[in-house]
């Protein structure tokens, strides 16, 4: 491909200019740029000018995205209350995993303040500590075909042990089986704050990864119960905290999104949360973390993006700073044929 | 193995995505095999299909070769080449005597006389040659060119054999119009062939070097492992409930009840995870890479293109491409590489007068470098060139001698070349007819000379030589004059000169005398110092220039005189015992108050561009050795033509031509000589060696120089010596070996490749050089002649030693260059990825979940970075082809190693690490968070496709950094590759599959937060990269990195300029200078050199058997013969 399109540019000048005609049988190569590896090409050479200007070029650019990001994220007001250890009775702190398997009512009220201004939307998620989400064993033991058609209902290998008890589980797997349970209900001055749960998931998941007319099907009825249970008259489409949970995490610490407050929260108000702590993350000490936060145009608190970026553009501007003060004081011609290793030691090696 | 691993249950991915690259991968390798193979297969069936006569049914039958069998009647014929070993039994010459010439066995062109058993003379014919019945005992075919013993039984008598009735393989016939022989050795076992040795497949030193680096790879695969697999041991635990370790069911790998198992299996699947740390696409793409090298640009250049053989250059393998580019010995054969083999009679010094206007290559070079400009003077319109004649001084020819100072010693000048030579007359009598037959091209180009300036030598008879003198008595005036060859004095390596006593038509009794100044000069008469002195100047300055000098001496005789010296003459040559010695101190006698004449220059041409192209490779660091069957003063010879040697330099000499050693040879005992050489070659390297280290430990060592001679070399290759051989000539600027054998060489070239680990290079043109040309690490074989076993041997074939320039400088050059960093780059990029894989498994409790999507894995080194690479190791290029040629310099940094070194591979596995922390940690801070105005989180795969975006964007845009040059071709693969993982992923995560990750790219660019860190990372991993570059080119620029600062304003060298010039070398080179005045060098060296007929052929004295015929007699009969079929004819 690349030689004849380099021949047909140049083969005009190769026929005129050759003092030898080729004969008929002459073995002369014919002339192309490609095998004499003449193709035309620039040849960038890193001086100390474009070191220079390629660090000032970086530092120009990061340091105001830098700037914008972190006054993003400093915009961002976020509350994160621990509760696993705080909504466990004195009585049971000593056996917290039976108290947390057995039947009786574990609610548990929090009260957090707001520390700021926080305008709706206020998103609120949970976060678990400790919890391998990205284990080999657990992110494959689902079905998503299972998820998405009813004639795939029987289509359960991948989800061992959790793929059927007698008949097939919908939806089977490790994953669904262990789905979050904890509610959180909020109250501000006595009044219910209403947690709007719709489109809390990403809306292709939704539409195109579980499907509308899936229901679930014998589904936590073993004798170990893992987590919530599922109503099994909402098609998987509607149930958004599945869906949620089943868009396994990267990290064995995160965050998922419980819902939207749709209201604002004034500065120093107090926010009541009711808290069922049914989920058992006592067996292998992880935590739980209730979380409410805004978001900017990047989302949620995130100074690290911020600090990179000016870290980055900071360093960038030392450098070009720097380069261009050993430029000046000490400067190497370019192309000084002293610098040839055969003209600074002569004789040598 | 991988593969089959990846099938199994315990494999994270899926088995399809790491078979098919692999299978690509085979495939296409499969598919370069096949295509080499075939050619081989090609080039072998031309050879066997060459065919040749053999006897069947008292007739001759066209036989191809590969059905020749033993004890097969064949019938070569003159010029033909001998199908295999042949007994030889019957010629169409009187006394059963053939011609053969040995140049591609020993790279002598002197021919050798073969002579049959007398009692086989007579099966000639095929009626006769059909009654032939005979049974041949002979040694088992052995590897020795110069001995063959065997019996040849034949009605009931048993004859010896001897290596004079063998006729090897290889050698072909001359001056004579066939032969008849019995095959006695075909095809592997002939002699030839038997040294040979097994043709080795070569890899380059690069390759095998990159074979350590991915078992290195693997080693680091093997320990990541097996963190990986005691941690998933440590981790596994039932609290964790979520994982539902539980039931009878559990498997092995998931059991906590078993820790060491589940370690153990874990083991094997993060294996599978890892395995893209080995870069199985490497060996493909660089094999690729090479065969389009050899294929496109080696086969191709122009700049390797002879047009008068018409042979472009041929790369036989593509293996050794980047091995071109790291040479350290280049081993060269002499003739027909170095020199054309071709004699031409160049300048004189007649009675003290120089003539002769022609410049050699060597005085053109001193001038270039001295800056003389001189005008280019236009070569005379006389100026005769003929074969053997290139001699342009208008004061010599057509009798304007005779208005020179003295004419009488031009004279006598021309009757000494006309008449002290053992040259044949062949063909018509007419000067432009006549063809001069001598068993050395100098002898031939003397006579030819002679013709040239007016005394023709027409016609030898036993008795006489006639000559046809011009402008003798006046002008115009032509006479034949016959003159009686009374005694011939032969020449040997002893005497080193040749003498003819004859008698003028007017009685007048001369003695001319022609050989090396040395001995001339003892034996020359009281008086006359002036022109001794100018002469001996002359010798010195043709010395210099590389010519190969005589000295011409005359002698009147008295009759009284030189009857009694005849009669001690004929008493000697009629002696039994020592007859030989008695000969040279009878000629002693009468050798003696010799008044010179003068002196000759030959110019052993060499090939076009020898002492540029040496003085050049020279410059790049490479050590050249000669390793010639010649002998050592021809050797030598060449070797200062060639700026091998020269005057500055320390040389050192070892050889057997020592007059002890020839004492205790006479005596002939072989174990006493083999005991005695051993000693006498182990003291005089002791010396040398001692020399050599106190001459270096000096404040500015001269450069070093060793001349060693084949038999001393037996010697010294001793185990016990060898250590002592090599160390010396590692010190030595320039080795030559004279006088060795085909296996010699082999094992000099193994002996610096094995004992002192250097990259070795051997170029040779004949099937002398094969062995020379396998042992080495590249093998060059000069094509376009007639002789194609060293061709055929090889691993590149070039027209002219000349190319070598291009071949290493520049093809050799790039390619190890781009070779370096391609394998660089791969290594760089699969450990990028991977590292980014395996920070990722201390996140997931070591439980060997994949972090990137199998497709991904599989595709990242096959698609999504392959191209790019390959585009390097095609169009990369650090200065020009002619910059390259122009800093020959450059290349040391491929001696060294400089781009794959260890602490290279160390650099970038550093910036690896680098990258993948980069990339790992920036990517993996945003699944803490939302990640944009919606409140929602990031999963596992869309993180990872964030990774592998930035991965893959990154690692293209690291191999722009370190392109050199940057074509469009670089810019389209790159592009196109990040492009290409675009589309993929577009198309992949948008079309439904039960995956995680459908429709992940989709969520990803809905968010801002895509955009910043796909602008952050790329940029923060290659600033490390980057800040290091610019770092070392400025404090700590490589050579090549300064030329390309030096010439960065000039456009690339066009092809203009090579067009123009059709097939020349640079224009630079190709200005043709004249140099009137030179400097004149004082030199010790006067270049005398001079292949005569009376030495021994070579095959004989390395067998310790004195050719039993006198090379004079049978030129005496071979005349006879000439004479005789003339008549017929007529």
């Amino acid at each position: 491909m690349m030689n004849s399109n380099a021949t047909s540019s140049s083969s005009g000048v190769a026929g005129s200019t050759e003092i030898s005609t080729p004969r008929r049988n002459s073995k002369r190569p014919k002339y192309s740029k490609f095998t004499q590896q003449e193709l035309p090409a620039c040849k960038p050479i890193l001086t100390p000018g474009w070191v220079i200007s390629a660090f000032m070029l970086v530092s120009i650019v990061f340091i105001p995205i830098g700037v914008a990001s972190l006054f993003a994220s400093r915009d961002v007001v976020e509350i994160v209350d621990r509760y696993e250890t705080a909504c466990i009775p004195p009585a049971s702190k000593s056996h917290k995993v039976e108290y947390i398997q057995s039947s009786e009512d574990k609610t548990c009220n929090r009260t957090l303040r707001v520390l700021k201004r926080m305008k709706q939307p206020i998103y609120v998620y949970y976060q678990l500590d400790n919890f391998y989400q990205n284990h080999r064993r657990y992110v494959k033991s689902r079905s998503d075909e299972q998820l998405k058609y009813v004639r795939s209902e029987n289509d359960t290998s991948a989800c061992k042990p959790e793929d059927n008890n007698g008949l097939s589980i919908v939806p089977c797997g490790l994953i669904a089986w262990s789905l979050f349970n904890d509610t959180y209900s909020f109250s501000r001055n006595n009044q219910q704050l209403t947690v709007n749960k719709k489109g809390i998931s990403w809306k292709s998941d939704r539409e195109h990864k579980f499907g509308e007319k899936v229901y679930p099907k014998n589904f936590q009825n073993g004798k170990l119960i893992g987590g919530a249970h599922l109503n099994s008259s909402i098609p998987l489409s509607e149930q958004e905290d599945l869906i949620v949970w089943m868009r396994t995490a990267a990290l064995p610490t995160f965050r998922k999104l419980y819902g939207k407050i749709e209201v604002d929260l004034q500065e120093n108000e107090l926010i009541q949360v009711a808290v069922e702590n049914n989920y058992n993350t006592y067996s292998f000490n992880g935590k739980k973390k209730l979380v409410l936060s805004t978001t900017t145009w990047l989302g949620g608190k995130n100074d690290f993006l911020g600090i990179a970026y000016l870290t980055v553009g900071g360093l960038s501007f030392f450098l070009s700073m720097a380069f261009t003060v050993v430029y000046l004081a000490k400067p190497r011609r370019l192309g000084d044929s002293s610098y040839l290793s055969w003209n600074r030691n002569p004789g040598g090696h | 193995m991988i593969s089959i691993l990846s099938s199994t249950p315990v494999s994270p991915v899926s088995p399809i995505t790491n078979v098919l690259p692999l299978s690509m991968v085979l495939f296409v390798s499969l598919v370069k095999e096949a295509w080499e193979d075939w050619k081989r297969f090609q080039n072998d069936k031309t050879i066997n299909n060459t065919s040749v006569d053999v006897l069947q049914d008292q007739k001759w039958e066209t036989v191809s070769w590969k059905n020749l069998q033993v004890g097969d009647i064949v019938k070569v014929k003159q010029d033909g080449f001998f199908p295999a070993d042949l007994l030889f039994l019957a010629s169409t010459n009187a006394d059963g005597v053939c011609y053969v010439e040995t140049a591609n066995l020993d790279g002598e062109t002197n021919l050798k006389i073969r002579k049959a058993l007398e009692k086989t003379w007579d099966y000639l014919t095929p009626e006769k040659a059909f009654e032939f019945k005979g049974e041949v005992q002979c040694e088992q075919p052995n590897n020795s060119l110069y001995t063959f013993t065997g019996n040849l039984i034949i009605e009931k008598q048993t004859l010896p054999l001897s290596p004079n009735q063998l006729l090897l393989r290889g050698c072909s016939l001359r001056n004579t119009e066939y032969i008849i022989g019995a095959v006695v050795f075909t095809g592997h076992e002939t002699k030839v062939m038997m040294n040979s040795m097994n043709v080795p497949s070569k890899r380059s030193t690069l390759e095998r070097k990159l074979d350590r680096l991915i078992l290195t790879l693997f080693v680091v695969l093997f320990c990541m492992c097996l963190i990986g697999a005691i941690g998933s041991g440590v981790f596994l635990d039932r609290k964790y409930f979520f994982l539902g370790l539980r039931g009878p069911a559990l498997s092995a790998d998931m059991n906590p009840s078993n820790r060491f198992v589940v370690a153990l299996l874990n083991m094997f699947t993060l294996i599978t995870l890892y395995s893209p740390i080995i870069p199985i696409s490497l060996y493909v793409s660089v094999e690729m890479i090479k065969f389009i090298q050899s294929t496109q640009y080696i086969n191709n250049d122009l700049h390797m293109y002879h047009v008068e053989t018409n042979t472009p250059a041929l790369a036989r393998t593509s293996n050794l491409n980047e091995e071109l580019g790291q040479v350290e010995y280049i081993f060269s054969d002499k003739t027909g590489t170095l020199t054309r083999n071709l004699m031409e009679f160049f300048k004189c010094s007649i009675g003290g007068e120089l003539y002769g206007t022609g410049v050699t290559e060597i005085e053109m070079g001193e001038a270039q470098r001295n800056g003389i400009k001189v005008d280019e003077v236009h070569k005379s319109s006389n100026t005769v060139r003929e074969k053997g004649f290139n001699f342009d001084d208008a004061r010599l020819m057509r009798g304007a001698w005779r208005n020179e100072p003295n004419p009488d010693m031009c004279k006598e000048f021309f009757r000494c070349l006309a008449i002290c030579h053992t040259v044949l007359p062949e063909g018509e009598e007419t000067p432009e007819k006549i063809r001069y037959q001598a068993a050395s091209p100098d002898e031939a180009a003397l006579v030819a000379a002679a013709k040239n300036f007016g005394f023709f030598f027409y016609r030898r008879t036993p008795t006489l030589i006639y000559v046809r003198e011009s402008h003798v008595e006046k002008m115009g005036k032509v006479q034949d004059v016959p003159y009686e060859i009374l005694n011939v004095l032969e020449f040997n390596s002893t005497r080193k000169r040749q003498s003819v006593v004859c008698r003028y038509p007017d009685g007048r009794l001369v003695l001319y005398c022609k050989g090396a100044d040395t001995v001339i000069y003892e034996r020359l008469a009281e008086g006359n110092n002036d022109l001794k002195k100018t002469s001996r100047e002359h010798l010195e300055q043709y010395g210099a220039a590389g010519l190969r000098t005589l000295c011409l001496a005359y002698r009147d005789l008295c009759s009284d005189t030189y009857e009694n010296w005849n009669e001690k003459f004929i008493q000697a040559k009629s002696s039994l015992r020592d007859r030989e010695k008695k000969l040279d101190e009878v000629a002693e006698l009468i050798e003696k108050d010799l008044v010179l004449i003068g002196c000759t220059a030959i110019e052993d041409k060499l090939q076009e561009g020898v002492p540029t192209c040496i003085e050049t490779l020279a410059r790049a660091g490479i050590k050249i050795w000669v390793l010639t069957g010649d002998k050592m003063e021809t050797a030598i010879n060449i070797a200062y033509a060639c700026k091998l040697i020269n005057n500055d330099m320390k040389q050192f000499i070892i050889s057997s031509e020592t007059d002890d050693i020839r004492e205790v040879e006479s005596r002939g005992d072989q174990v006493e000589i083999a005991r005695y050489m051993r000693d006498a070659v182990k003291n005089q390297l002791k010396k040398c060696h001692d020399d050599a280290q106190n001459y270096l430990r000096s404040l500015s060592p001269p450069k070093l120089a060793l001349v060693i001679d084949g038999k001393c070399l037996m010697y010294a290759l001793d185990p016990s010596l060898r250590v002592m051989l090599l160390n010396l000539s590692l010190n030595c600027t320039s080795v030559v070996c004279c006088r060795v054998s085909p296996l010699q060489k082999a094992q000099v070239t193994s002996l610096v490749k094995k004992g002192a680990r250097k990259i070795t290079l051997s170029i040779g043109d004949g099937a002398n050089d094969v062995s020379m040309i396998q042992a080495a690490h590249v093998g060059v074989g000069i094509s376009g002649l007639e002789g194609m076993q060293a061709v055929m041997a090889s691993d590149f074939a070039i027209a002219q030693f000349r190319f070598l320039t291009d071949l290493l400088l520049v093809h050799g050059r790039w390619s190890y260059l781009r070779i370096c960093k391609v394998v660089t780059y791969f290594f760089y990029k699969n450990l990028t990825f991977t590292l980014t894989q395996f920070w990722y498994t201390f996140q997931t409790g070591f439980s060997g979940q994949r972090f990137y999507d199998d497709w991904f894995q599989s595709l990242y080194n096959v698609i999504f970075t392959a191209l790019p690479v390959i585009m390097v190791g095609l169009f990369d290029k650090d200065v020009s082809a002619s910059l390259s040629k122009k800093y020959p310099e450059l290349y040391k940094e491929g001696i060294r190693n400089t781009f794959f070194k260890w602490r290279v591979v160390a650099t970038l596995a550093f910036f690896a690490l680098y990258q993948s922390l980069i990339v790992y940690n920036f990517v993996i801070a945003s699944s803490t968070n939302s990640v944009d105005s919606s409140g929602k989180m990031f999963g596992l795969w869309d993180v990872s496709t964030m990774a592998f975006n930035c991965i893959v964007v990154t690692v293209n845009l690291r191999l722009l950094m370190m392109c050199d040059t940057i074509t469009r071709w670089h810019h389209i693969s790159v592009g196109g590759s990040i492009l290409a993982w675009f589309m993929f992923i577009l198309v992949y995560s948008g079309v439904y599959t039960p995956r995680g990750i459908y429709s992940v790219f989709y969520v990803l660019i809905s968010t801002v937060y895509f955009y910043t860190t796909l602008l952050v990372v790329p940029i923060v991993a290659l600033f490390g990269d980057f800040l290091f570059q610019g770092v070392q080119r400025w404090f700590f620029p490589y050579d090549y990195q300064i030329v390309q600062e030096m010439h960065r304003h000039e456009p690339d060298s066009s092809s203009a300029g090579l067009l123009e010039i059709g097939n020349q070398l640079t224009p630079d080179e190709a200005r043709s200078f004249a140099v009137a005045q030179l400097p004149r060098e004082k030199s010790k060296h006067t270049g005398f050199a001079f292949d005569s007929p009376g030495y021994e052929s070579f095959f004989a004295s390395q067998a310790g058997v004195l050719a039993p015929q006198k090379p004079w007699d049978v030129a005496r009969r071979a005349s006879m013969r000439s004479r005789a079929k003339t008549p017929r004819k007529n």
